[in-house]
């Protein structure tokens, strides 16, 4: 049930409550099944207060090198980093049992954007050792996996996430340079552009393998991936280069990212209440709007006494979903809108609806986001619905990187750091260019 | 529900099963009998009681290695529960000594089921089974069930079509598909657990499979994942459609629009087959003018037949303003939720490339 708000607003101060919790208490126990995502979390949770611009009023100077040490407490001594302190064995860690002990890819890409939000230098990371780490995490096809085995084996799914993380902690390390760099090898950049082209399918979205069924998740991470390597299309002005290139139909792939958009807001709209159409109970029901709809005149032609447009009252509350016919979920508004911000084309989606919808249906009077209408918030979705929001410069939040899930202040301040300019080049346009051109000729 | 990429993210990413059965497969290969898989039904909302081993005579000789947190400010704890707390005190240290035994065995299992995305505990699991000379059959009897608990974990699909790979026959797993899609008709790692099954014994022209995808779009029209097997079955073998299967499928489309104009999948699906089949997109003209036509625009039954015209359209000679007609009708009247794009379309229809 929508809860009974007058205005629809940002309860900001509910929030600022909400993420401070989750920071200064402990976790419910039902959060025990995510133990070993906690550096997800981790990151969720200070990213959060960051966009909130809260992160130096809710942190003691000691509290926040505090934060800092336990990410760093998580960093293996070979080389990248364990997702949480359960797998650690102290002093009693050696050669024969490490194994058991791996380094981890999303362990790795939170672990990394934890330390950048909190404003650390990451000159403790071992950077040198997780670029190694990273070219022998991704396989011959292309894709990328979770952890590496004592025999080389990849572990993990070979979808579009684990290449999206590894893609992420590569530009994080060393932007988007292509080919060895100080003598370290790189990643087949082409290969894993090659993966994610065969999983782009009919109808414009990409799945997580060839011509399994589109999906918002795997559609967002493909994107960003392409992002961090500087594979998407060439923009108007831009020079062929014979470069592999991801997303090869952007106008299908808008065309499906705007088709996310849904008035299938929760389990009660798929009941086929007007009987006048033949489906089930599990079905979308967009259709029972289009069926009223073309009963009024149009909205351009309607306005009230004030002179406004009149809006239906079924649209005043937009969706997102995941996939074709599926119900609104708070996560998918941003497996959508970040895509689209990152193809920079966030224009395309009617922003204002999908704002009422977030917080007057599933912002939680607590503080945080529910999964769908009347779900209690979790951390998940709590932060993915303020990503959403700060994406559409929602008052009172800070400007956001939708594909790091970071503030543009913390993707600035990692873009400072002197060690990373180093390998970058530095900001000068011209110099760029020359530096690109030379990467490309190595690959090439 | 729709999937919750949480579930695949959160849960999946770090749960893998998969570790086990790479462990196992040599033996797999090597000899395992061809006894049919056993399902047993989720029992998720069982209750127990707490299991510890600090008063366990069996355990006595284990001193448990205590979670260091990382210092006084860790982000992210969790409140836990002093049975899992003391669990993991146990496993750590079980770990550390590399110890493979039945009693860690047992360990391993209370484990997962308070934390079955322990990424590494199943790979231990793995070493200890292989070690201790576990009977396969054995454990593939105790995977079941807990693989049964956690439906929307990728990764246990997975890690059921590597034992189905390595038995050999599909036999049973498309009454065990029914089975789960009864309770999620669009589970997406369902969905790809069977276009596994289809590509791996070849089933894409097996007359059963075409049928039972049918009934799925029978018994919900609307249903994108059905769809979607349909086109994996009719086109995932690549290359250009023949003329013959992609007329079958194009009139087979148009009787599920007719049922349910307002539909999205079978236009995606029906505009895929078109393209698949390398035939010009003025082919869905006079079908899609059955339902929309800009010179009458009260009678509009399909917003999506007005988004097919409005390409068409653009594409055309002269046809300019028929476009702008359509996508107008879209963006004011048939589809204003998606007003924007509607008019950003209409944007592209001045560029003259486009």
């Amino acid at each position: 049930m929508a809860p009974a708000i007058s205005e629809t607003q940002l309860n900001y101060a509910r929030h600022v409550k909400y993420w401070r919790r989750n920071l200064k208490t402990l976790l419910p126990h039902f959060y025990t099944s995510n133990d070993s995502n906690r550096m997800l979390l981790a990151l969720f949770t200070v990213s959060a207060l960051d966009i909130l611009g809260d992160l130096d009023a809710a942190l003691s100077g000691e509290e926040r090198q505090g934060y800092v040490d336990w990410v760093y407490s998580c960093q293996l001594s070979e080389g990248g980093f364990r997702p949480w302190p359960g797998s650690n064995f102290g002093e009693l860690r050696n050669a024969g049992n490490k194994r058991w002990d791996p380094a981890h890819i999303p362990g790795t890409f939170f672990a990394l954007l934890t330390l950048v939000v909190l404003g650390d230098d990451l000159e403790r990371v071992k950077r040198r050792e997780i670029l190694a780490w990273l070219a022998k995490m991704q396989r011959p096809e292309g894709s990328f996996g979770e952890t590496l085995g004592e025999d080389g084996f990849v572990y993990g799914g070979n979808d579009s996430r684990f290449g999206f993380m590894a893609t992420a902690i590569r530009w994080i390390l060393r932007g988007d340079l292509e080919g060895p760099y100080d003598g370290i090898p790189d990643i087949d950049v082409d290969a894993f552009v090659s993966c994610v082209r065969d999983a782009e399918c009919y109808d414009g979205g990409i799945s997580e393998a060839p011509y399994h069924e589109a999906h918002g998740g795997f559609t967002c991470c493909a994107i960003a991936a392409l992002l961090f390597l500087d594979r998407l299309p060439l923009k108007p002005d831009q020079k062929p280069d014979g470069r592999l290139r991801g997303v090869t139909n952007v106008a299908q792939t808008l065309h499906w990212l705007a088709s996310r958009q849904t008035t299938t807001l929760d389990e009660d709209d798929g009941l086929d209440t007007y009987n006048d159409e033949t489906d089930t109970s599990e079905t979308c029901h967009d259709a029972h709007t289009f069926v009223k709809l073309r009963t009024y005149p149009s909205v351009q032609a309607v306005t009230t006494t004030k002179g406004q447009p009149h809006s239906h009252f079924e649209l005043q509350w937009v969706g997102l979903n995941g996939r074709c016919n599926k119900v609104a979920d708070t996560c998918y508004a941003y497996w959508t809108c970040a895509p689209l911000q990152i193809l920079g084309r966030l224009d395309i989606i009617n922003q204002a609806p999908i704002r009422k919808w977030l917080l007057d249906k599933t912002q939680h009077l607590v503080g945080g986001f529910g999964k769908i209408t009347g779900d209690p918030p979790d951390m998940y979705h709590s932060f993915l619905g303020l990503m959403v929001l700060a994406m559409f410069a929602e008052p009172g939040l800070q400007s956001v990187d939708g594909a790091l899930c970071i503030t543009d202040r913390a993707k600035r301040h990692l873009e400072s750091l002197p060690w990373r300019k180093e390998i970058t080049g530095d900001v000068d346009l011209q110099d760029e260019s020359i530096r690109l051109a030379g990467g490309r000729m190595q690959v090439d | 529900m729709a999937l919750n990429f949480i579930c695949g993210w959160l849960s999946a990413i770090f749960c893998s099963p998969i570790r086990l059965l790479h462990a196992l497969l040599p033996r797999l290969f090597a000899g395992a009998p061809s006894t049919s898989f056993v399902e047993a039904s989720p029992n998720s909302k069982e209750t127990r009681m707490p299991k510890f081993y600090h008063d366990d005579e069996a355990w006595a000789d284990i001193e448990p290695l205590a979670q260091d947190d990382g210092g006084m400010h860790p982000l992210a704890a969790i409140a836990y529960t002093e049975e899992y707390s003391e669990a993991m005190g146990y496993l750590r240290a079980v770990m550390a000594q590399s110890e493979f035994s039945e009693r860690v065995l047992e360990l391993t299992e209370h484990i997962i089921s308070m934390n079955p995305a322990h990424y590494t505990v199943w790979l231990y699991r793995a070493k200890v089974t292989s070690e201790i000379g576990r009977s396969l059959q054995d454990e593939i009897a105790w995977l079941n069930p807990t693989a049964l608990k956690h439906l929307k974990n990728y990764q246990i699909w997975h890690h059921r079509q590597t034992i189905i790979n390595a038995l050999g026959s599909p036999e049973g797993e498309p009454e065990f598909i029914s089975t789960m899609l009864e309770q999620d008709s669009k589970n997406y790692h369902v969905w790809s657990y069977r276009q596994w099954l289809v590509k791996r014994f070849d089933l894409f022209d097996k007359p059963e499979e075409l049928t039972w995808t049918d009934n799925m779009i029978q018994d919900d029209v609307r249903n994108n994942s059905a769809w979607n097997h349909r086109y994996y079955l009719v086109a995932g073998r690549g290359g250009k459609l023949r003329a013959e299967i992609a007329d079958r499928e194009i009139e087979y489309t148009k009787a599920a629009i007719r049922k349910a104009p307002q539909n999205q999948s079978p236009w995606n699906y029906i505009s895929g087959i078109v393209r698949v089949a390398q035939l010009p997109k003025s082919t869905l003209k006079d079908f899609a003018l059955e339902f929309a036509d800009v010179q009458t625009p009260e009678e509009v039954y399909s917003s999506h037949a007005l988004d097919i015209l409005a390409d068409i359209y653009s594409e055309e000679e002269n046809s300019k303003e028929s476009a702008e007609k359509a996508l107008d009708l879209l963006a004011t009247k048939y589809d204003p939720i998606r007003a924007n794009y509607w008019n950003f379309r209409k944007g592209l229809l001045e560029q003259p490339t486009a």
